[in-house]
């Protein structure tokens, strides 16, 4: 048996380059802001689980949550760091959810703060100089970067599909435009369709616009069981799905940073988060159609297109149409990443999907100043990371 | 004949072999059901396969191009390569259930199209000081390759 469990807080440091100030320096502002959103102070807190496959410094390679107490709050709390590359900040998160729902905690943390490299991410240290790992073998071999894997898919959609140049970067305007009234956005300008088609060819026919950068940013959620939900007085937000999954044998996604795929036909594309996504769903009772507002990964514009259909909000295909008609818009029937995205953010690793659970908070709470979603009361995030690792939470308000 | 061959030095071992015949892929496949996997696995991915009878296995040379980039942006150090310039990067179908990524050669990059013949290659990428010419698997026109 489990018990439900509630969003009690949400914080975030805004995304960025903020090379004068440290990771932990981050994470304690996002801490910091999430406490005093949940009107609770840090003796509260009973663990703190930390999406730690970080980029920069730290103890160790990821003893995040352990360096976050050791600097502010020396009280005994059970820290729990966490990987899942990209999709740590999802993983944390299921396991803060499971260590209230089963009753053994009232208040966990769940933080992601991360300080990234510049350019395109290089392979982290550790493993063999061999074919045995394949973020060796897609370097040497070939020089694949993460957006090369992204724009083979989006060519692969342009020759299936027919989706044009104009409508991948309409993907990107979407995505700016939402930004603007974002306070937490990096890029909060708009653009056009000509300015995304201006900016450099990346990797074809991905454009500079068209694929996220790297940021530097954190962002922590605090959960709590129902007593405490109703202590902090605001409007309720229950976890209603929250789900982690690996991938199914046959899956046809280029999978960075694997070389090849063994296709089985039959099995859903990028079954990590589509899977994660489901059992979100079956957990919460409900189906894609439910879902007001969705904050998925969007490391390129293809992405926007293709996910949704990946996970049976709609039919392959149809993402073009759904986007050229304002569908997906903020005030559509389907608002996708009302925060800006990861096209609007750049990408924090570890702390990006935390942020998700931010956004889909304050969505549901009508405290989404400058982006809200009309009417939302049922949000959805989806992510995915290196190692096949996908995460999906829906929240209820 | 075999010396020059044997002389190949290889961006990583174990990727391919250069048969007299031609270059071949490297892979694992599994005889309990049938599956093959690049680059050699250490064991079978079907979770219903409960034997997991694993063996060596070449890939077969020819396939088809599913879908394709250009990077033009050099990758980081990890990646070398004399006289960079922009090079393509494609997804090829061999068969078989196997989708290979590799870089595509022989081919102006205004002038590949999803759906081409290509056929495996090996190239030099660089020449290290100490290990001399270091050689990488590519895919070519079909055609162009059969002229050569």
């Amino acid at each position: 048996m489990t018990r439900p469990v509630y969003v009690l807080g949400a914080g975030a440091h805004p995304w960025g380059k903020w090379p004068n100030k440290s990771q932990l320096q981050l994470a304690l502002d996002a801490m910091t802001a999430a406490l005093q959103d949940a009107s609770l102070s840090w003796p509260d807190l009973q663990g703190l689980v930390a999406a730690s496959s970080r980029f920069e410094g730290g103890m160790g390679w990821g003893l995040h949550a352990n360096e976050i107490v050791q600097a502010v709050a020396e009280q005994g709390m059970a820290c729990v760091n966490v990987g899942g590359a990209c999709a740590a900040g999802a993983i944390a998160f299921q396991a803060a959810y499971a260590m209230i729902a089963s009753g053994q905690y009232d208040v966990v943390c769940a933080i992601g703060a991360e300080r990234m490299p510049k350019g395109f991410i290089p392979r982290p240290p550790g493993s063999q100089d061999d074919i045995t790992d394949s973020d060796y073998l897609r370097w040497v071999a070939m020089g694949a970067t993460n957006p090369a894997y992204w724009a083979i898919e989006a060519k692969r959609r342009m020759h299936e599909f027919g989706t044009s140049d104009a409508t991948l970067a309409k993907a990107t305007v979407l995505m700016r435009r939402n930004a603007t009234g974002n306070r937490n956005a990096r890029f909060r300008s708009e653009t056009s369709v000509d300015a995304v088609l201006a900016s450099p060819m990346v990797s074809d026919p991905l454009h500079l616009l068209e694929i996220c950068a790297v940021s530097d940013g954190a962002a922590a959620v605090i959960l709590g069981s129902e007593k405490y939900a109703r202590r902090a007085g605001k409007a309720l937000v229950e976890v209603a799905g929250c789900a982690a999954a690996t991938g199914q044998f046959g899956d046809p996604a280029r999978r960075i940073p694997t070389v090849s795929s063994t296709v089985r036909s039959g099995v859903t594309h990028t079954s990590e988060v589509a899977t994660a996504v489901a059992r979100a769903c079956t957990m919460a009772g409900i189906g894609p159609e439910d879902i007001d507002v969705l904050e998925m990964a969007d490391n390129s514009a293809w992405h926007i297109l293709a996910w949704p259909e990946q996970f049976g909000f709609y039919e392959p295909g149809k993402g073009d149409w759904m986007l050229e008609n304002g569908k997906l818009d903020i005030d559509g029937d389907l608002a996708i990443n009302p925060s800006g995205g990861f096209l609007s953010f750049g990408e924090a690793t570890t702390a990006q999907a935390v942020l998700q659970i931010c956004e889909l908070t304050w969505q549901l709470r009508g405290q989404a100043e400058g982006h809200q979603v009309p009417r939302a009361r049922i949000g959805m995030s989806a992510v995915l990371g290196l190692g096949a690792n996908g995460g999906s939470v829906i929240l209820k308000a | 004949m075999s010396g020059t061959h044997a002389a190949l030095i290889a961006v990583a071992e174990g990727l391919f072999e250069v048969l007299p015949e031609g270059p071949r892929l490297i892979g694992t496949r599994c005889a309990s059901c049938d599956t093959i996997y690049f680059p050699a696995a250490l064991s079978c991915r079907n979770p219903h396969c409960a034997e997991k009878r694993i063996e060596s296995t070449l890939l077969p040379d020819r396939g088809i191009l599913l879908s394709y980039t250009i990077q033009r942006y050099q990758p980081p150090p990890l990646f070398r390569m004399d006289n960079w310039q922009p090079y393509a990067i494609g997804l090829i179908d061999l068969g078989a259930g196997v989708e290979v990524m590799g870089m595509l050669t022989g081919l102006p990059l205004d002038t590949i199209e999803i759906g081409l013949a290509l056929k495996l290659v090996v190239e030099t990428l660089y020449t290290d000081a100490e290990r001399g010419a270091v050689t990488t698997y590519k895919f070519a026109p079909l055609a162009a390759g059969n002229m050569a």
